[in-house]
């Protein structure tokens, strides 16, 4: 385990980002967690992270780019990171787009047990 | 034209199918607020707008708070969630937990019904394309305030549309919170949902 942790939080959604952050703090306090509201801010702020996220969540539906675009554009800058896509779009196709991209897929809403797990699985 | 007819089969199959969603939904419902909900479908009725908001606003005409998706693909349509307004705060605070402030929770109330919304449409019409096995697309979640008439109007210019109104019930343990979802459709929605329904009756068909 690195002595430093950054995560990502991408949600258009301050509610969501909000229980994000509660969640991988009450596991996890001493992680970064940054948040970005689009696709666009998130790659903007990914890119200022030391070191690179270790985990990033991506809402899907968010005006801009969209979760989907920003989760692709994600994986290749940072090929070590756990990306999962993060909605309340529980369409097979969604999922399968997930795969596609080589990216996980978490149901909204963010649950703290779904959180940890997810957490606990990248030690 | 003021009603839609569907075979008694017809209308099984998508009370089923809309069961499903709805079971769907009550879970997310349930770990939004972490308290076990029942969300019930009783019956589903095919309304023009303003027997359908004559329906809605007939307890004690409340102000209602809405959030609308609109949704193409399969068939297109547009998914309202109502609450009434004087519930959201408390539904807020049951997502977000006690630690938040007051005055935070009242601010990000309209956008934390948006996410509720979303999460409830979109688990309940996920299930849907799922079993229809055709994708929908969702629009952002949009906020109204006020009764359910304006807000039945507020998300679409469709004059001759027809409302396929699901009453649900949501009950809390120690919250009764009832809540309504309806789906605006058009005529040409109407057939691709009832075509859709008969695709999925053919195929359980060909499994018996």
């Amino acid at each position: 385990m690195t002595s430093h942790t950054t995560v990502l939080v991408v949600d258009d959604s301050r509610v969501s980002r909000l229980m994000a952050r509660k969640f991988i703090q009450s596991r996890q306090p001493d992680w970064q967690v940054e948040e970005a509201a689009t696709g666009e801010q998130a790659l903007e702020v990914a890119a200022t992270l030391t070191p690179a996220p270790r985990l990033i969540l991506v809402d899907v539906n968010m005006p801009g780019m969209g979760g989907l675009a920003a989760a692709a554009q994600l994986r290749a800058a940072y090929p070590g990171a756990h990306i999962s896509l993060v909605t309340a779009n529980v369409q097979n196709a969604t999922r399968q787009r997930a795969e596609e991209i080589g990216v996980g897929f978490m149901e909204k809403p963010i649950t703290e047990a779904r959180l940890h797990a997810l957490i606990d699985s990248l030690e | 034209m003021s009603m839609f007819n569907l075979t008694e089969l017809q209308n099984d199959a998508l009370i089923e199918i809309f069961n499903i969603g709805v079971g769907h939904a009550a879970r997310s419902m349930s770990e939004i607020v972490n308290e076990a909900v029942t969300m019930s479908v009783p019956s589903i009725s095919f309304l023009n707008r303003a027997a359908a908001a004559a329906m809605l606003g007939s307890e004690d005409n409340q102000r209602m708070c809405g959030v609308s998706q609109h949704y193409d693909g399969a068939f297109n349509t547009e998914a309202i969630l109502m609450f009434p307004e004087d519930k959201s705060l408390e539904i807020v605070r049951l997502m977000v937990g006690e630690s938040v402030p007051l005055k935070e929770l009242t601010e990000m109330e309209q956008e934390a019904m948006n996410e509720i919304g979303n999460i409830i449409l979109n688990s309940c019409v996920g299930t849907l394309a799922n079993i229809f096995e055709h994708e929908l697309s969702g629009s952002l979640p949009q906020y109204h305030v006020g009764s359910s008439e304006q807000i039945l109007t507020a998300s679409g210019g469709l004059a001759d549309a027809l409302v396929l109104m699901l009453h649900i019930d949501f009950i809390l343990e120690t919250h009764q919170i009832h809540g309504y979802v309806a789906f605006i459709l058009d005529l040409t929605a109407l057939q691709d949902l009832r075509a859709q329904v008969d695709r999925y009756l053919a195929a359980l068909d060909g499994h018996v």
